[in-house]
């Protein structure tokens, strides 16, 4: 049980761990590796690809016992995962846009069935304009449709995120399926050193699996998975309406999850990641900058350099998108008295970020005003430079005391 | 007092086919089997052949221990059914014991019926209904040099048969003016009475013996002529009455046998009657008739024993048809439906004389009423259905009267196959 | 539970009245020829056609009933009335007895004489030139399978006359309890497969995969039992529209990588469920509520649909599945054979079998017609059935060698009542040609 692992680890201090040289692309497959998924299920799609790549290197070498179903495309590879799931198998696959776009149908539904798949989705842009490179577009798209979704910052990250993703989804507090977003190209291709956890401290961290104990599809255990529901009379209504809440519960219960099992980790193997929320020189700071993901290094030697120069800047980076950390956002806005976010997409509706939309719903509950702008940068592979962040910094210093613009800030219109 | 569900007396045609059809629809209720003979279930029909030595004694039961055992059908032989008390519910035996029942079929069949004629109680005489009677009757055989029959219906005619065929000489004594009279006219007749007189039998028609009496052989009988007979072995086959003494008393109504319903219900509710002794409506009136042929007694047995077990299925008694076969020296002859024309009746008749082939077809409006032939072989089945049905065969009379074989079977796979 | 029989059946239609099975009958069983002898009588009726007198070997035989000799019988095991010689007396109380000519007297020896199936190879069968006799073995099916438990929840709300409730218990009883059953949207889910608000149609584990994905998720499921170690059969009972359309690149995938699946089509021509539209499944001409008849525009009316059908079943032969087959409700012998190598084949590999079943409601015809509108698509080689494996190739497992006119078929139901004669002859010529191309592959597998 998952629960049951949850107790202190015996050994104080964490074992040695290995040290290897790998891109990020590597380290999310050595994750999944060390995980034990009985089924992985791929289809190749940049930048994705060199994940599965190694997930099938790595079976193919005997370092990972697991199915491998090389399917005809997306929405098969993640409808195999939700057969597999349902029939006791821990799961895993990887995409991105519009691999991530023509899974949509069972994405949904993936989250509706409460099945704890973890999928990395090595962000893509959004087409068209055609384009193959980085940016949040797509895991953006599907953050309102029920799966927990992780930003990773580093490729060590991604490696410990990665391994975490299968315990969080599988809490039984929790039974949701899990993103892990690494974004295309800065860490799916970017090589740094990375520390391998043992597999026997992993096993040790993963515990028992139990993936189907709440919905089966076994002979052992008829049952008929996902009847028809809804209407306007009967039991209907609210057996849909139940379900739903349902899903929001697990959803709100995973914050609390993340945070337990980043700490268990942190103690098993000497890694600490800000589970939900990381506040960086915020201590002091009068305003702070948002980011999200691998953006965030050069974001902080900006803000290194800000401070350096005195200026009363913080910053500000989320791990956990989805569900959206509201509580620990407020709790890290407390003193800040204007907000710049930078987003690596679009969002259409309200001419700004996702994440700076979101934040303007969390900013509502803070009780004051603050004035708050928006930046977009970094799409389609752009590269957001400790340059964009010192003008993201500017233009935050000047909300204190002037107009916030109603515009978003394109940081690469110009480059 | 012992209980039961369904009590069915007598176990022999209608009293089976009642138990097959209750068991068909109630699988479990208690199921009594009550019959006098203490043999195991056997047909009437077959002691003729009992009494030639064609069949041995112990292989004509229609049913085995097993049977009754997997139906759970308790059988008990050798008791018989003396009082009916249907204000209790319950049937008194012959040693006293009484059975209560819910429902009772009446299935008692018929016995010899014994002519009043003086000085036959003083003789000794043989007569045909049970295996005993037929056992008997076949040792007797062996040994007669001169018997006389009385009563030339089928019963008669099978036992003269035997006896012929042993080497007695056998006199055929019978009241009405031609033998198997009802179902078979003077032409067939003839044929029958010829078939016997070339094998040596003599054969008596309207005569009536008046008187009998012991004699060195066995008996003397004397005839209304005057003329007298001598007989080593004396058969008594003028005919049946039905087995229904036990009604004595009790308020279940009964003229010649007990009076049914189309549902074989008698005048009281719990009390059905099916076969030889009962009186049910005949087909061609709706007068209620004594049609005591075997394949009636099956019919009306499953009928009652449906009303029994209220199946749902039970459909109701269409009417008795007279049906009969008979196989005499090699020949044969099938009767089928009314023997008798009516007044507008249609008869045809075909006579081949010098083979012995001889059929009449009796139509009424265009539909069979009635079907009999010596040496012509016909289904009879299906004709009874022709009958039943009411097919209208104006179209096809001629060709029916031609072939009745080809063109019955024709119509049978076009209209109920 | 009572047990099924054998039988022999005749199609008066077929029957020239040649007498070949009286000559056959006679030979074999009294060594003469005389057809009078014969226990099987065809009569020459009236009007054209013939007529057949034969044993019917009745459940509850009036013969057995009135033989006083107890010299007839029902044999519980094989179904046959059966007559002793040593017993009979022959009084003759069985013909009348019998209403249907089934006992009667055979002149050359003076006894009776009924049919006795020849011990369940019946001489006259094989001696009908026009297999205007067939020796009907699909009691095999109730024997076997009677006992078996019906997986199914009692009263599927399927519409009046619809074969695929037969389909569907007869499948899973088959199949087993050891089954995971995928019903994707559509007429099987429809009828209560998976149950509403909580509650189930079946008493194996069931669901609703999507439209799109059905192969995907048995896959996934079958692998994963597989990897475990246990034996499960990944079942899918789908509708044409959700195989053919929108669900066929997950089909094709699971086909390519021979997934051990069994998956069965239930090709009721359209998406009936949702209210008769049009599938690719849907043959040419047919009304549908997306190809609806009208004026149409431009002097060109609206006729039904314009295009064939695609042929889902011999695309999936060229998958090269582990066992590919046909299969008709009017034909459960056939069908139940394919079940059975199907089921054997998804051991294997991938296993497909396409049911063709009619749809009272969305093609028009009575409730009453179904397996009768099933039939007459084999008999006019609208429908052909056949089976496919790898080894074997191609063959036909109910040929139809004199195929009735199309229009046999098309008249049966209102979904082609207004065909144009240039319809049906595209029709009748699309049947021709899919004939061929069929011949043309049973060709190859034999050379
Ligand atoms: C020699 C002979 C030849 C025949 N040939 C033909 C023929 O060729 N064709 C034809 O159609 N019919 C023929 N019949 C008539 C045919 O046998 C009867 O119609 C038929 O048997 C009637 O059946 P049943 O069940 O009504 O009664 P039965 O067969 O008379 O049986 C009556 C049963 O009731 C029992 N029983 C009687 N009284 C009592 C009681 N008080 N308590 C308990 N049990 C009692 C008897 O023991 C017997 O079991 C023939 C009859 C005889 C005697
Ligand atoms: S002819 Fe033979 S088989 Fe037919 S009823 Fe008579 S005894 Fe029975």
């Amino acid at each position: 049980m998952t629960t049951a692992t949850l107790e202190t680890p015996s050994q104080a201090k964490p074992a040695k761990q290995k040290v290897i040289l790998c891109e990020g692309n590597e380290a999310a497959a050595l994750g999944v590796a060390l995980a034990r998924p009985d089924m992985v299920a791929v289809y190749p799609i940049t930048p994705q690809s060199s994940l599965v790549e190694h997930v099938a290197k790595l079976i193919a070498d005997g370092r990972m016992d697991a199915d491998i179903v090389d399917a005809e495309g997306e929405h098969s590879v993640l409808s195999v995962l939700q057969g597999a799931a349902l029939a006791g198998g821990r799961t895993y696959t990887a995409t991105c846009g519009p691999g991530l776009a023509f899974m949509f149908e069972p994405y949904f539904r993936t989250s509706g069935m409460r099945l704890p798949i973890v999928m990395s989705i090595v962000t893509r842009d959004g087409i068209t304009p055609q384009s193959v490179w980085g940016g949040h577009q797509d895991a953006m798209t599907v953050r309102e449709v029920g799966w927990v979704q992780l930003y990773c910052e580093t490729v060590q990250e991604v490696l410990d995120t990665t391994v975490m993703a299968f315990k969080i989804a599988e809490h039984h507090d929790v039974m949701l399926p899990v993103n892990v977003c690494l974004d295309g190209n800065y860490l799916s291709y970017g090589t740094s050193r990375v520390e391998l956890p043992g597999q026997a401290e992993v096993d040790a961290f993963m515990g028992v699996k139990d993936v189907n104990w709440h919905v089966a599809l076994d002979p052992l255990r008829p049952m008929a998975v996902d009847p028809l529901t809804g209407g306007s009379g009967g039991k209907g209504p609210s057996t849909f309406v139940r379900y739903r809440k349902g899903q929001c519960r697990g959803m709100q219960n995973s914050l609390r999850v993340i945070e337990e099992i980043h700490e268990e980790w942190a103690q098993r193997f000497g890694r600490r990641f800000a589970p939900l929320v990381e506040e960086y020189r915020l201590d002091g700071a009068d305003y702070a900058i948002m980011t999200l993901g691998s953006m965030t290094g050069a974001a902080k030697d900006a803000i290194d350099e800000a401070r350096d120069a005195g200026k009363r800047i913080g910053l500000i980076k989320l791990k956990t998108f989805s569900p959206f950390p509201v509580e620990a956002l407020l709790k890290s806005l407390k003193n800040v008295q204007a907000l710049g976010v930078v987003d690596r997409s679009v969002g259409f509706r309200w001419n700004c970020g996702p994440m700076y939309q979101e934040t303007m719903g969390a900013l509502y509950r803070l009780g004051r005003h603050i004035p708050s702008m928006s930046f977009i940068g970094g799409l389609a592979g752009a590269d957001i430079t400790v340059g964009h962040f010192h003008r993201v910094i500017e233009a935050t210093e000047k909300l204190m005391t002037g107009p916030a613009p109603t515009e978003p800030v394109w940081l690469n219109e110009k480059d | 007092m012992e209980h039961t569900k369904y009590l069915v007396v007598g176990s022999s045609h209608a009293a089976l086919e009642a138990v097959t059809a209750i068991r068909m629809h109630d699988t479990e209720g208690s199921l009594t089997l009550l019959t006098r003979d203490t043999h195991l279930p056997y047909s009437p029909t077959v002691l003729p052949y009992v009494v030639s030595g064609r069949s041995a004694p112990d292989g004509i039961f229609l049913r085995d221990e097993k049977f009754f055992a997997d139906n759970h059908v308790a059988l008990k032989r050798g008791k018989a059914l003396k009082a009916l008390h249907t204000e209790r519910n319950a049937a008194e035996l012959a040693d006293g014991s009484e059975i209560a029942y819910d429902k009772i079929l009446l299935a008692t069949g018929a016995a010899p019926a014994i002519p009043p004629i003086p000085g036959l109680d003083q003789v000794a005489y043989h007569v045909l209904r049970t295996l005993d009677d037929a056992t008997k009757l076949n040792a007797a055989i062996k040994q007669s040099k001169q018997a006389v029959v009385m009563g030339a219906g089928l019963v008669g005619m099978h036992a003269a048969e035997n006896l012929v065929k042993v080497g007695a000489k056998v006199t055929i004594v019978e009241m009405a003016k031609q033998l198997t009279d009802g179902y078979f006219d003077a032409t067939a007749a003839g044929l029958i009475e010829k078939a016997f007189t070339d094998n040596g039998a003599t054969i008596l028609t309207g005569s009536r013996v008046v008187k009998l009496a012991p004699s060195a052989i066995g008996a003397t009988l004397t005839l209304e002529n005057g003329t007298t007979l001598e007989a080593d072995l004396l058969l008594v086959a003028t005919g049946v009455k039905p087995n229904m003494d036990y009604l004595a008393g009790s308020p279940v109504e009964h003229e010649r046998g007990i009076l049914v319903s189309d549902t074989m219900q008698t005048s009281v509710a719990n009390v059905w009657s099916a076969g030889d002794c009962a009186q049910a409506k005949g087909f061609f009136s709706n007068a209620k008739v004594m049609n005591a042929i075997l394949p009636d007694a099956t019919e009306q047995g499953r009928i009652a024993g449906m009303a029994m077990a209220g199946d749902p299925g039970l459909k109701k008694y269409p009417g008795g048809v007279p049906l009969n076969t008979y196989h005499f020296f090699g020949r044969h002859a099938i009767s089928v439906g009314s023997s008798k024309a009516p007044a507008g009746a249609e008869v045809v008749t075909r006579f081949d004389e010098a083979n012995g082939r001889y059929l009449k077809v009796i139509f009424m409006e265009g539909r069979l009423l009635g079907i009999y032939g010596v040496n012509e072989f016909f289904d009879g089945g299906v004709m009874c259905q022709l009958i039943l049905r009411r097919v209208d065969l104006s179209s096809v009379k001629e060709r029916f009267v031609a072939n009745p074989l080809a063109v019955g079977r024709e119509l049978m796979s076009k209209l109920w196959r | 539970m009572g047990r099924s029989y054998n039988t022999i059946a005749f199609d008066a239609a077929k029957c020239d009245g040649c007498g070949d099975c009286m000559t056959a009958c006679a030979t074999a069983k009294v060594g003469v020829g005389d057809t009078a002898r014969s226990r099987i009588q065809v009569v020459g009726s009236a009007d054209d056609g013939f007529e057949l007198a034969l044993c019917r070997q009745c459940g509850d035989p009036k013969c057995v009933t009135v033989c006083p000799a107890g010299a007839l019988t029902k044999d519980g095991t094989s179904g046959v009335i059966d007559w002793s010689a040593a017993k009979c007396v022959d009084c003759l109380l069985c013909t009348v007895g019998c209403a249907y000519a089934g006992i009667a007297l055979d002149a050359g020896t003076g006894h009776v004489a009924k049919c006795d199936t020849c011990a369940g190879a019946p001489a006259c069968v094989p001696a009908c030139p026009h297999d205007a006799l067939t020796y009907i073995t699909t009691s095999r099916i109730y024997n076997e399978v009677g006992d078996w438990e019906d997986l199914f929840a009692p009263g599927l709300a399927g519409c009046q006359g619809c074969n695929t409730e037969l389909l569907m218990r007869h499948t899973l009883r088959r199949v087993g309890p050891d089954t995971v059953l995928a019903t994707p949207p559509g007429c099987v889910p429809g009828m209560g497969s998976v149950g509403f608000n909580g509650t189930t149609g079946t008493k194996v584990p069931v669901f609703h995969p999507l439209l799109t994905n059905t192969a995907a998720m048995l896959a996934g499921i079958k692998r994963q039992y597989k990897r475990v170690g246990r034996e499960v059969t990944a079942l899918a009972i789908a509708g044409d529209g959700g195989a053919s359309d929108v669900g066929f690149q997950s089909l094709s995938g699971a086909a390519e990588r021979n997934e051990q699946i069994l998956f069965m089509v239930v090709d009721n021509e359209g998406y009936m469920n949702t209210g008769m539209q049009r599938s690719s499944c849907t043959p040419y001409g047919a009304w549908t509520s997306t190809t609806p008849i009208g004026e149409g525009s431009r002097g060109i009316p609206s006729q039904g649909k314009t295009q064939d059908a695609k042929n889902l079943p011999l695309i999936m032969v060229n998958h090269r599945c582990e066992y590919v087959a046909t299969a008709s409700t009017a034909y459960m012998e056939d069908l139940y054979d394919k079940l059975d190598k199907a089921i054997q084949a998804s051991k294997v590999g991938f296993a497909y079998l396409h049911v063709y079943s009619p749809c009272t409601t969305g093609w028009r015809f009575p409730t009453d017609q179904n397996m009768e509108v099933a039939r007459k698509a084999v008999e006019t080689n609208f429908v052909m059935l056949w089976e496919y494996t790898p080894g074997e190739g191609l063959r036909f497992t109910r040929p139809v060698d004199d195929p009735l006119p199309v229009t046999e078929y098309l008249k049966a139901m209102g979904r082609f009542r207004h065909l144009s004669p240039d319809q049906i002859s595209h029709i009748q010529g699309k049947v021709v040609e899919n004939l061929a191309f069929v011949k043309q592959m049973v060709h190859r597998a034999s050379v």
